[in-house]
């Protein structure tokens, strides 16, 4: 953990003075001067050194960058050099003045990992840990800090199918580690464990780093399972003793893509559906370009001991659907004192966020593709005026008026999200750290939701309804850590942290809605409804606490920079856990060893194998599932007469089975890899291989309902299921990634990187406890209509998890109908399956001159999808009538079928793709003003085109079933795009920066 | 070291509070006055629930029998075939009502078990829950049959199966031991001593199937107890036994008292109710249009039968009084898009008409109903105890006592009086009377006509008379045995 930076720099510039002397006093007649300027900032460089190529003799640039040098004959090429730049060699020519732009060394920026409790050194790493910088951010509108990191990272997968601005990402590293409401990795938010994601803007992010394998995210124990991301935000100025104000200032136009064709009103009618005489493209009535504005300022600075950065972000999201959109406001003040001459140093984080959102039902995505192309959107007769305000409507099964729906339900919420971090740490010794850390991090989310009393869908039976609801979390860490580094002999160094750390995390929220308005007031005053028990109408509050408590060690062992070796243990006792099984331990182990220090290696410039070994853990999603807490059941009239009142009583029952041996997942991981480096940092990278065992997963299990209940001995199952550990899942990958620093010709510099994953699917080992658990496990179904009974995702033991089994198609008889293997469940085949074999991500950075060209691809192979639409539209029997038909590429025309839509491999594809998922041009501006120290304009541009064979909405990876709301299954159906999936977008961004100095 | 000492603190067992509910021992360690009648609530809670819903006991009765049934339009109602199987008597272990069904049962009989645990004391209150969990067994005992028994004082792992003959005992063994100690009331929505001598008779008329021996006599002198009490009488409005403040039925013995804002689950007029019967009763959710009666039962009915009304036919209209019309009706329906519900099934599947089928109308549907009805469901009604008492003498061959009792019910229903008397009339009769009332299915077996062919099913199988132990549940417990024939 010793960060080499410092000492280095005092060395070259040590050197660099030297050097600088000795060619003073060889001056000779003719002389060279010139000016080093940082290529970015346009900043001076001071103290670089400037050295006649091939000779000793140089010198140094001054505190404004300038140097002059002294010539002699035969001198060509200055080979100008810095800390932290990449060297640049010039011709000398004629000139006797010149001006060099020194480019930040990336690389070498990277030098510094953060880790769990502090940072290393990349070179010390020997675990699977990669570092993002801004640079390598994703381009454009990008809301969210995971959009930044997607398709970056090797074997980290984040995705968001559509292109809803209010929806999240689903990130996943390394695959599933967990069935569970955990199966994103853990964030760690400037050291506070779990914080929202909503606290930070990307725009103040410093760097982000990924600890993928299980011995460096095992220093998080209990909860972190599913891998760690680290964000750490920018905390002071680029530059001592100066002051950055900075303008990052956007807008983006959001345009619909690739939507689904679907037949012409005439084609409608020619199929035999009914004809109601317009001509709608429904999709055209709902969508709309949208704009987005974004406005980031910053001011930061560095004097001395102290540091400081102060942000105000502001966005404004909209969606290419009216009614579809969120205002996020975000400031932040990140403060940093010294004290006692810098032993005593005090660090204050504050952040505010508030998000104001609106979103229609996903149902009108549904309808807007389906609903009759013959039917208008108004109707002017009596009764569609009285009934439904003019929408065109009409009494079908499953048939709403899409832009009616969009605009007669509405759903807000306003989150605010405020995280206070304060930090104190004291040198006790120069080697001796005490540091202690206390942060409060909350949410609380007011949502409404109305359907107004002409609403087709709801508002209509229940009369008009409105519903408010809260959602506030809290969570409460304090650590505190004591660090210790010393030179165990004049090879050998050692740093040992210990530390321990108490968390409270407390939700509560509550739940009113009612019915029967006069006016369509909304839930601003849900008094004025009529109607507040029954169908529609809820009052309901709950509340949850808990407490982690844990202590944890790390120890590092450094010799000669040749070998490194690292073990850390955490120990975690959690509340929720059952009585029987209340702490956990975490252990972990991992040595590389740089065999460039040992061997020779030739190109190669660094060479270190490493291999960890790591447990880390995943906690229950609710911290009452051991104790199978008794809930509210049916209000019971004792004496059947609703006239008397004090006879009624609302059941109190357990519907959940108590298991006092409940415990944490433990998922056990081993990491082999090589981190390399040729032509001196030229080209860098890294390749992993893990693999992971995962057991005793939880999971609610279908138990012998009624009968005496194992895990609460002398009661009864009162329940059919009950949180059991149990199951066994292996999977293991293959990452690799390699950049390119600066290649080309003259102005011209093309930096590439290059990352995949390719993933040995997760295999279901067992899904047993003894006798409790699974040899199989179906979930999703298609859905309504007419498919709801058979599931589609099969997870069986020995098999991938997720494969996705119905009848094989095997053709169509001459008027259409089905041939399918069978229709019986249990002999359906494997058909296919929704996790990629493989996802790559392929980063370009161009620059020439003041122009550079960002572009990225990203894409994934080797998974499958099924494509609902084509699963219950394209089919021309005339109960498919109601609604109008897609005609993808796939869809068979000659027959039309004439079965009713029935799940089977033809609607199972393939849906390998490659994405330019976002690009950039961007220009610096020159400037020669004393205040203005860059200017940059760009013009980005995000999903521009994808190159698939999958005929649906988004070829996007589906991790998770968007409509499964339960956390613990919807995880196990991956590979469904659902009928309500948000439109493709394709955005386009111009933006401007401008830093002041 | 400062934080090795914290960390030792740090691991001590941590205690979980519960802030939204409450735990075992919260309950144990009350001394609210209201303690028993909340338990006593607690239990019929689980009772109430969903077993008038779709998927529930009650869907596997009534689409097992020959009364209904749920024809697949397009589409629509397909769901894997599960309904279908469940009319032509094909239906397989996995289905997913009988593991409803199942779960629905144990899950109450768990609770009860846990109550008994915890209060061995209190002897009014374990008796009635005694007889409670009787009456899931007596569901259970009908639908499986050879189900495991498990009361409070089960231990140990897995239960097994016990024959139907030992099921039988032990629910004749619950209502006797504990018949002395119920109340005297004649409330509707509790256990009483005329409850437990109902479900007596109920249980005595079903004897000979569950155990090979008939118990006619044990029937009749259980049914006898519960007319001589004097607490029921017929209500001259047969359907004021299923309206939606049937509280004050007179006839009603054990009810499920759902009501729609607090009790909710049963869910009939979605069930089988067309789409745009929303508008007909201002429904707060659109229906379904799923269940429908077979054109052979509603033809059992006389034309002036009263109890005929207990199927919606014919032209349908809105509350308003205009004529529904269904633009999506199928172009090949001869009766066209203005709806109207036709006895008529055109075909089970796979393509129904829309509005093919004599509805469940004998439950009232009031106007602005919810998903959930308010009507109070009659598990046990005196209906139907007269008939158990003509059944068990026309049996023990008594036809004047027969006669005398089955003619009530018949005059009720505007019906003229039998002379004479056949198993088979008393058949029809308990068929017209009990439409609905998840009794067709016991009535056919017994009466040895539900191997027989019906529309759209062949005969079956003798061990079609139970239904299999659900596989889910075999899974789960692999010390389960399936019923032979699955």
């Amino acid at each position: 953990m010793r960060n080499y930076l410092p000492k280095l720099k005092s060395l070259m510039l040590a050197v660099v003075l030297m050097i600088g002397t000795i060619a003073v006093a060889n001056a000779q007649s003719r002389s060279i001067s010139g000016t080093v300027l940082d290529a970015r900032l346009g900043d001076p460089v001071p103290g670089a050194t400037v050295l006649v190529k091939g000779t000793t003799r140089g010198t140094a640039t001054d505190l404004d960058g300038k140097f002059t040098l002294p010539l002699q004959a035969g001198d060509q090429v200055l080979v100008i050099s810095f800390v932290g730049y990449l060297n640049q060699e010039v011709e000398i020519g004629n000139q006797s003045s010149i001006t060099i732009r020194l480019e930040e060394d990336i690389q070498s920026l990277e030098e510094a990992v953060v880790i769990g409790y502090g940072s290393q050194d990349k070179k010390e790493i020997t675990s699977a840990v990669v570092g993002v910088k801004p640079e390598d951010f994703n381009r454009g509108n990008v809301t969210n800090p995971a959009q930044l990191l997607q398709g970056k990272v090797a074997g980290l997968s984040i995705t968001r199918p559509g292109g809803s601005p209010n929806s999240g990402f689903n990130v996943r590293l390394r695959g599933l580690s967990t069935f569970g409401a955990n199966s994103s990795p853990l964030i760690v938010l400037d050291g506070v464990i779990g914080a929202s994601l909503e606290n930070v803007d990307p725009n103040d992010i410093q760097s982000i780093d990924v600890l993928k394998d299980g011995s460096a995210a095992a220093i998080y124990g209990a909860r972190g399972s599913s891998g760690v991301i680290l964000i750490t935000t920018t905390k002071k100025g680029s530059k001592e003793g100066t002051t950055n104000v900075n303008i990052n200032s956007f807008t983006t136009l959001d345009q619909a893509t690739n939507l689904i064709p679907v037949l012409s009103a005439e084609e409608f009618v020619a199929r035999g559906g009914t004809d109601f005489g317009s001509d709608t493209d429904w999709r055209d009535e709902l969508i709309d370009d949208a704009l987005s504005f974004t406005t980031n300022a910053s001011v930061s600075g560095s004097f001395g001991n102290s540091n400081y950065m102060a942000s105000v972000n502001y966005r404004d999201n909209n969606g290419i659907v009216n009614g579809v959109g969120n205002e996020r406001l975000n400031t932040r003040l990140n403060l940093a004192q010294g004290a006692l001459n810098n032993r005593l140093r005090l660090n204050v984080n504050l952040s505010f966020t508030n998000v104001d959102s609106e979103d229609i039902n996903g149902a009108a995505f549904r309808y807007a593709t389906i609903y009759n192309p013959t039917a208008p959107v108004f109707e002017d007769t009596e009764s569609a005026i009285n009934r439904f305000g003019g929408y065109f409507q009409r009494d079908l099964f499953d048939f709403y008026n899409p832009v009616a729906l969009a605009r007669q339900q509405k759903f807000i919420g306003e989150t605010k999200t405020a995280l206070v971090s304060y930090r104190a740490e004291f040198d006790i010794l120069p080697n001796l750290t005490l540091s202690a850390q206390y942060s409060q991090d909350r949410r609380n989310t007011l949502s409404g939701a109305f359907w107004s009393l002409q609403d087709f869908q709801v508002g209509i039976g229940a009369t008009g309804s409105a519903q408010r609801n809260t959602f506030d979390r809290k969570q409460r860490i304090f650590e505190s850590t004591l660090r210790y580094e010393t030179d165990l002999s004049d090879k050998l160094n050692m740093t040992l942290l210990g530390g321990f750390g108490l968390q409270y995390t407390t939700n509560q929220g509550f739940n009113a809605r009612v019915r029967q308005y006069l006016f369509d007031l909304g839930w601003n005053n849900l008094g004025a409804g009529a109607i507040r028990v029954g169908n529609n109408t809820d009052v309901s509050s709950f509340a949850n606490q808990d407490q982690l408590n844990s202590a944890f060690g790390r120890a590092n062992f450094n010799w000669d920079n040749t070998f490194f070796v690292s073990a850390s243990v955490r120990a975690e006792t959690y509340s929720g856990f059952g009585a029987n099984n209340q702490t956990g331990v975490f252990p972990a182990f991992s040595v590389g060893s740089d065999f460039t220090q040992i061997f020779d290696m030739g190109v190669f410039n660094q060479f270190k194998p490493r291999v960890s070994y790591g447990v880390t853990g995943n906690l229950p999603p609710s911290p009452t599932l051991a104790l199978g807490v008794f809930g509210n059941g049916n209000r019971i009239d004792l004496d059947g007469d609703p006239l008397t009142q004090s006879d009624i009583f609302v059941g109190i029952n357990q519907f959940s089975n108590p298991n006092k041996d409940l415990k944490w997942e433990t998922k056990k991981e081993f990491n082999v890899g090589v981190d390399f480096g040729l032509l001196n940092g030229k080209i860098t990278g890294s390749v992993d291989y893990y693999t992971r065992n995962i057991s005793d997963l939880l999971f609610n299990v279908p138990v012998a309902a009624g009968a005496p209940n194992p895990f609460d001995p002398g009661r009864f199952n009162t329940a059919g299921s009950t949180w059991v550990n149990l199951a066994d899942l292996r999977a293991a990958g293959f990452e690799f990634v390699t950049s390119v620093n600066q290649i080309g010709k003259g102005a011209l510099k093309w930096s590439p990187t290059v990352n995949f994953t390719i993933y040995d699917k997760t295999t279901i080992e067992s899904l047993s406890n003894g006798e409790l658990g699974f040899e199989e496990l179906r979930f999703a179904t298609p859905g309504a209509p007419g498919q709801n009974n058979n599931p589609i995702i099969y997870n069986r033991v020995g098999q991938n998890l997720g494969d996705i089994y119905g009848p094989r198609l095997n053709g169509l008889t001459e008027s259409g109908q089905y041939i399918l293997s069978t229709t019986d469940p249990n002999e359906f085949e494997k058909l296919g399956n929704g996790l990629p074999k493989g996802e790559f991500g392929f980063a370009n950075s161009l620059m020439w001159g003041q122009w550079n060209l960002n572009f990225f691809f990203r894409g994934a192979w080797g998974h499958d999808l099924y494509n609902s639409y084509r699963g219950f539209y394209e089919n021309g029997d005339p109960g498919s009538n109601t609604w109008n038909s897609v005609i993808t590429d796939k869809t068979p025309t000659n027959p039309l079928v004439t079965s009713s839509p029935t799940f089977n491999s033809s609607y199972v594809e393939d849906a390998s793709f490659v994405r330019l998922d976002n690009m950039e041009l961007g220009y610096n501006i020159k400037t020669n003003s004393p205040n203005l120290g860059s200017l940059r304009v760009y013009l980005a541009a995000q999903n521009l085109f994808t190159i698939t064979n999958y005929t649906g909405i988004d070829p996007e990876v589906r991790t998770n079933d968007s409509e499964n709301g339960d956390a613990f299954t919807s995880a196990l159906s991956p590979g469904i795009e659902r009928r309500n999936t948000y439109f493709q977008t394709r955005s386009f961004t111009l933006g401007v920066t401008v830093n002041f100095k | 070291m400062l934080p090795l000492v914290f960390a030792i603190g740090a691991c001590q067992e941590l205690e979980q509070e519960v802030l939204d509910g409450v735990t075992a021992e919260d309950i144990a360690n009350s001394n609210n006055p209201n303690l028993v009648n909340v338990l006593k609530a607690s239990a019929y809670s689980r009772i109430v629930g969903s077993w008038g819903g779709h998927n529930s006991i009650w869907s596997i009765q009534e689409v097992s029998s020959d009364e209904m049934a749920i024809p697949q339009k397009g589409a629509d109602w397909e769901d894997g075939g599960q309904w279908i199987r469940m009319h032509k008597h094909t239906w397989n272990a996995s289905e997913e009502s009988f593991n409803n069904s199942w779960a629905y049962c144990y899950s109450a009989v768990g609770e009860i078990n846990n109550l008994l645990i915890q209060y061995p004391d209190v002897a009014s209150l374990n008796a009635e829950l005694k007889v409670l969990r009787a009456l899931v067994y007596m569901w259970l005992i009908d639908s499986f049959g050879n189900v495991p028994i498990i009361d409070e004082t089960t231990t140990g792992g897995n239960p097994t199966n016990a024959t139907r003959a030992e099921v039988f005992a032990f629910i004749e063994k619950s209502i006797k031991d504990n018949i002395a100690l119920l109340p005297e009331t004649s409330l509707k929505s509790t256990i009483n001593k005329m409850t437990a001598q109902a479900m007596l008779a109920k249980l005595y008329l079903n004897a000979g199937v569950y155990t090979g021996t008939p118990k006619w006599a044990e029937a009749e002198a259980a049914a006898d107890a519960v007319i001589n009490s004097g607490k029921y009488s017929l209500s001259s409005n047969y359907f004021a036994n299923f309206s939606e403040r049937n509280s004050g039925s007179t006839e009603n013995i054990l009810t499920l008292p759902y009501d729609q804002n607090n009790a909710g689950g049963f869910n009939l007029p979605q069930m089988t109710l067309h789409y745009l019967s929303q508008q007909t009763f201002n429904l707060q959710e659109q229906p379904w249009n799923g269940y429908a009666s077979l054109e052979e039962f509603y033809n059992s009915y006389d034309a002036t039968d009263v109890r005929r009304r207990s199927f919606l036919v014919g032209p349908q209209f809105a509350s308003n009084g205009t004529r529904l019309i269904d633009i999506s009706a199928e172009a090949n329906d001869p009766d066209g898009p203005p709806l109207t519900f036709t006895p008529q099934i055109n075909m089970l599947a796979p393509n129904a008409f829309r509005q093919a089928g004599a509805r469940v109308g004998k439950f009232e549907f009031a106007l602005g109903a919810g998903s959930s009805l308010n009507n109070d469901y009659p598990l046990i009604r005196y209906g139907e105890i007269i008939l158990i008492k003509a059944e068990a003498a026309l049996r023990q061959n008594k036809p004047a006592v027969a006669l005398a009792a089955v003619n009530q019910i018949r005059a009720r229903a505007s019906m003229p009086a039998y002379t004479t008397l056949t198993l088979d009339e008393l058949f029809a009769e308990r068929g017209r009377e009990m439409f609905a009332e998840a009794t067709r299915r016991s009535d056919q077996i017994r009466f040895g006509k539900w191997n027989q062919p019906w529309w759209e099913k062949t005969a079956s199988q003798p061990f079609r008379a139970l239904f299999p132990i659900p596989q889910n549940q075999i899974n789960a417990n692999p010390a389960l045995k399936q019923n032979p024939g699955y």
